[in-house]
């Protein structure tokens, strides 16, 4: 029993980091967050049979939470590019956003004008710091394209921010 | 090593740098030689890892967390079928693991074949080990650990290593035979099927974990014995730890004491219930240091007492220390809420940030404010300057590392009023680091005062050692220090010729001891004909330990001595198994912002690590650098860190250096910076520099403390705490709440020319504000727009009803009256 709480202390702050990217509401993350670690409990016995990292195996269940929050929304995980153009229009000058420190808002919004599988890789490369080799696990694919979304997805991510 | 822009794809390129920033490799470092728009997406990148989180909640976390907590409980309870006492035993467990698989065998058939499935699997392991790498399934031992007891089938698992387990010497002592050799870190792990029931089941047990160094624990009967990791106590038990040593005691409602070293603690009373009642934790401290970080608990009279001779103290929810350095004296540190200490009928709350002393037949000291932090030692004395910052040492001021001037070190102390500090505690992290060499070659000439190796003259004096028969012509290692002009002055000439592997050494508590196999802190050593060993040496005992890491990984000791004022210091070289955290040929250890890190270091290269321990045993390394498996570079090879005198040409520490194309520059280094050269001497004489790369900016600072202090006065982007000017918050990162009473942490830096900074103001403690009684409402039902009353249709037959709160007014004019009827 300590142990659930112990694994829950472990996550619990990047996996809502992780949840938070993507579904842009605190409280909707807060909820999702307190979903993974249910099903994290309820299928703890299964996770065994697996051979994916621990880290990668909660973030598939919270990946896949996200799937369906937003299929439940009936919503679309894209905004228009409007939208992202907004981002760059609310007086953040592109050297303000690299010089000092990134608003998650802003990146968040960002996120969401890159193609899924690029927004994903970034987020848990860098919003949570995730290594490539359990990315790639995670979202179950290879290593090198992990790497390329990681590469255009950067790419997309800073046109979006405006720093091109 | 210069980071290059090679031939690989763009994204290829970008994944090694970021790998090397993850590493902890600087930006700046990193971002060299690539493209400008690589370049872009670096910074990007490493932008995006800094983006601050929203604040969270902490109620929902803690919802979240007892709920994680309560699924776990109901997850596990159908399988709690049988008595405590059965649980205890490892033959109970098994019965309990083979009886619902129905498989009625024998008890000693099952021993067989799990004894035959252990040995199959550690072979088909070591085997599989050799062969291919090994999937990384959990991100740490801890981890996994915590996912094998937190699965219900998981937990049906226990490690079992290469070397035989003792089995415990009572029904749930698991106390281990002083004269045997504890269970060590598996080298390699295999799973078999036997239940272990050792977690913090219930209200009455606690369970320690991470062991470090020698830890025992005392039952009524007297016998103190070692323990293992997830041992179980319960209330009469005592726990002690021993020097470079430590252990964490975990309660069932999350509560959880850490014992640092040469410490003592007795459970006296141990009823840990996270919500059914009141939670009662007492433990008496004998001697030593506690941190104590305890659950909220909101049931009437739950109670966590620490006990010591002098004095004792209650807290509910918050997080302290205690400390008692001697039989007749405590002090206690609160790093959160507040602790009621007393002593003597006397009761002082001590809130966050504060410390109180207290001595025996005395009432405890007025709280102060407490001080800590780490930078350079800039005077020594009476008055000691730290980080910029004087304290005043007193008798009872406790020294670890014997720390000088130059040297980076942790500081704890007390505002004493009038801006006086008080140092308590001052602990060496890391040597100061200028002026150093290695050099690695064959003997020429060895006379009193000088020798020649490599082609190098050595000084020497009688502060040399010498390991080994060196002789002229012996391949050896040589470390020492570059004195004015350039001069080498040797401190240490090891010999390498024959040498079966590469060398380790540190200082470490005995904790087990065999014939052919030692633990000491924590690391299998292994000891053969030729291992010097002084007399007398027991389990506890503090040592220095040298020798080699053998091929197979094993680590051979040459000389175990005894010491008794330990050089807590430690060398070694392996394999990269880890990084963040880092784990070299199997030991872990940590890092500090200040640990030099070789750049371009990946899992699986070989380094070598040097560093220092801490009084809980934890290794923290001070260097970390890539061993050059090519010994003929080797030979020639000198690294030493210096202070620039010149960049054009290039001078450090008075030794000119040749520099090409070739020599990788790292860092904006500029003349009075300190700077490591690694240098290849040429056959000529000529120092050709390899890599220089920048230790520490002529004005880096030296260093930050955080200063507790109480607000006495704010307002608009301002703030005032005694005895200091008013602070401008311009600039200044603030956390949390100022207000009139708010108790801050003010982390200070002061940087080289002795400007002072105030980076950031942390409010721990804020007093709860008086509030007025709250207006009595009607009784609401859950929906909060109905009201209940005491319907009395025409004065008669009264009777309770729940109706709109738009109702209300009507029903109290005819007569209704708020609330049930009684």
């Amino acid at each position: 029993v300590d142990a659930a709480g112990e694994l829950y202390d472990r996550h619990n702050e990047r996996i809502f980091r992780y949840v938070w990217a993507r579904v842009r509401e605190e409280q909707t993350a807060e909820d999702l967050t307190g979903e993974v670690f249910t099903r994290m409990v309820g299928n703890l016995a299964g996770y065994r049979t697996t051979s994916v990292p621990f880290q990668a195996w909660l973030y598939r269940i919270a990946h896949n939470l996200i799937v369906d929050h937003y299929r439940k929304q009936g919503n679309r995980m894209l905004v228009p590019l409007a939208q992202a153009e907004q981002v760059r229009e609310e007086g953040n000058s592109p050297a303000s956003i690299v010089e000092q420190r990134v608003a998650l808002g802003q990146v968040q919004e960002a996120l969401e004008a890159l193609e899924p599988s690029q927004g994903e890789v970034i987020a848990l490369r860098f919003l949570v710091g995730m290594p490539l080799r359990e990315v790639a696990l995670t979202l179950d694919k290879s290593i090198a394209a992990v790497k390329g979304l990681q590469y255009r997805g950067l790419i997309t991510l800073r046109e979006q921010l405006g720093l091109e | 090593m210069m980071p290059k822009q090679d031939q690989n794809l763009p994204e290829d390129t970008l994944q090694q740098r970021l790998e090397q920033l993850e590493a902890g490799v600087p930006l700046d470092v990193c971002l060299k030689d690539l493209s400008q728009q690589d370049r872009e997406l670096l910074k990007m990148a490493a932008t995006l890892r800094e983006a601050p989180s929203p604040a969270r909640d902490p109620s929902i976390v803690s919802a979240q967390r007892a709920q994680v907590v309560r699924l776990m409980g109901q997850q596990h309870r159908p399988k709690s079928q049988t008595s405590r006492a059965e649980e205890e035993t490892g033959l109970a467990s098994l019965w309990n693991w083979l009886r619902p698989r129905r498989a009625y065998v024998g008890v000693a058939g099952a021993v067989m074949v799990l004894f035959t499935c252990a040995l199959v699997a550690f072979l088909a392991l070591w085997l599989l080990r050799g062969m291919s790498p090994e999937v990384e399934v959990a991100d740490s031992p801890a981890e996994e650990q915590a996912i094998a007891e937190a699965s219900p089938v998981a937990s049906e698992k226990e490690r079992v290593t290469q070397f035989p387990s003792p089995e415990p010497t009572g029904d749930e002592s698991g106390i281990e035979s002083p004269l045997q050799v504890p269970t060590p870190e598996p080298a390699y792990t295999a799973y078999m099927p036997v239940v272990s029931g050792q977690g913090a089941r219930d209200p009455e047990h606690a369970t320690l974990q991470e062991i470090r160094g020698l830890v025992q624990v005392q039952r009524n009967d007297g016998a103190w014995g070692p323990v293992r990791e997830k041992k179980t106590v319960a209330a009469g038990w005592g726990v002690r730890t021993g020097a470079l040593s430590s252990a964490v005691l975990t309660f069932y409602d999350g509560s959880v004491a850490r014992l640092g070293p040469n410490s003592e603690v007795w459970l006296d009373e141990l009823d840990a219930r996270q919500a059914d009642g009141p939670r009662l934790v007492a433990l008496t401290q004998r001697m030593g240091e506690t941190e104590h970080d305890v659950a909220a608990s909101t049931a009437a009279g739950s109670s966590y007492q620490v006990r010591t001779a002098s004095s004792l103290g209650e807290a509910k929810g918050t997080r302290f220390r205690v400390q008692v350095p001697q039989d007749d004296l405590a002090r206690f540190n609160v790093d959160r809420g507040v602790v009621a200490v007393t002593g003597q009928d006397v009761t002082v709350d001590v809130v966050a940030g504060q410390s109180t002393t207290v001595v025996a037949g005395e009432p405890p000291d007025a709280p102060t404010f407490r001080i800590t932090g780490e930078g350079e030692v800039t005077q020594t004395g009476a008055t000691w300057i730290i980080a910029g910052q004087p304290f005043e040492t007193h008798a009872g001021t406790h020294f670890v590392g014997d720390p000088q001037i130059g040297d980076w070190v942790l500081v704890e102390g007390r505002l004493m009023g009038e801006d006086v500090r008080v140092a308590d505690r001052i602990v060496l992290l890391r040597d100061a680091s200028a002026n150093r060499f290695t050099i690695t070659g064959s003997v020429e000439t060895m006379g009193r005062a000088e020798w020649a190796v490599a082609g190098q003259t050595i000084m020497v004096d009688e502060n040399t050692s010498t390991e080994g028969d060196v002789q002229i012509d012996s391949l050896v290692r040589v470390e020492g220090v570059i004195l004015k002009d350039g001069v080498l002055l040797a401190e240490r000439i090891r010999l390498l010729d024959d040498a079966p592997g590469l060398p380790f050494g540190f200082t470490g508590i005995v904790q087990g001891i065999a014939d052919e196999t030692w633990i000491i802190s924590g690391i299998i050593i292994n000891v053969d004909d030729a291992t010097t060993v002084d007399a007398g040496i027991a389990i506890g005992d503090i040592v220095n330990v040298r020798g080699w890491i053998l091929q197979d990984g094993r680590w051979l000791a040459r000389t175990i001595r005894h010491v008794s004022d330990p050089e807590r210091s430690f060398a070694f070289t392996g394999e990269v198994e880890n990084i963040a955290p880092w784990v070299v040929g199997g030991v872990p250890f940590q890092i500090r912002d200040w640990t030099e890190i070789e750049p371009g270091i990946q899992i699986g290269d070989l380094v070598s690590v040097e560093g220092r321990i801490l009084e809980d045993g934890t290794w923290v390394a001070s260097e970390i650098v890539l061993v050059d498996e090519d010994e003929d570079e080797d030979l020639l090879r000198v690294v030493f860190v210096g202070e620039v005198d010149d960049i054009d040409p290039w001078t450090v520490s008075g030794i000119s250096l040749t520099v090409n194309e070739a020599t990788a520059i790292q860092g904006d280094i500029a003349v009075g910076d300190r700077v490591k050269v690694t240098v290849t001497i040429l056959p000529d004489g000529t120092w050709l520099a390899t890599r220089i790369e920048l230790v520490d900016k002529k004005d880096g600072g030296l260093g930050c403390v955080t200063i507790t202090a109480v607000v006495v006065g704010t307002g608009s982007g301002w703030v005032e705490v005694p005895n200091r000017p008013r602070i401008n918050l311009e600039g200044v990162t603030v956390e949390g709440d100022l207000q009139v009473g708010s108790v801050i942490v003010m982390v200070v830096c002061v940087d080289e020319d002795g400007s002072i900074t105030i980076e950031r103001i942390i409010v721990i403690y804020n007093p709860e504000p008086i509030k007025p009684p709250p207006p009595p409402s009607p009784p609401e039902t859950d929906q909060d727009h109905k009201v209940t009353v005491c319907h009395k249709p025409n004065g008669k037959n009264p009777h309770s009803i729940t109706i709109a709160r738009s109702a209300l007014e009507a029903h109290l004019n005819h007569g209704d009256t708020l609330g049930p009827c009684k």
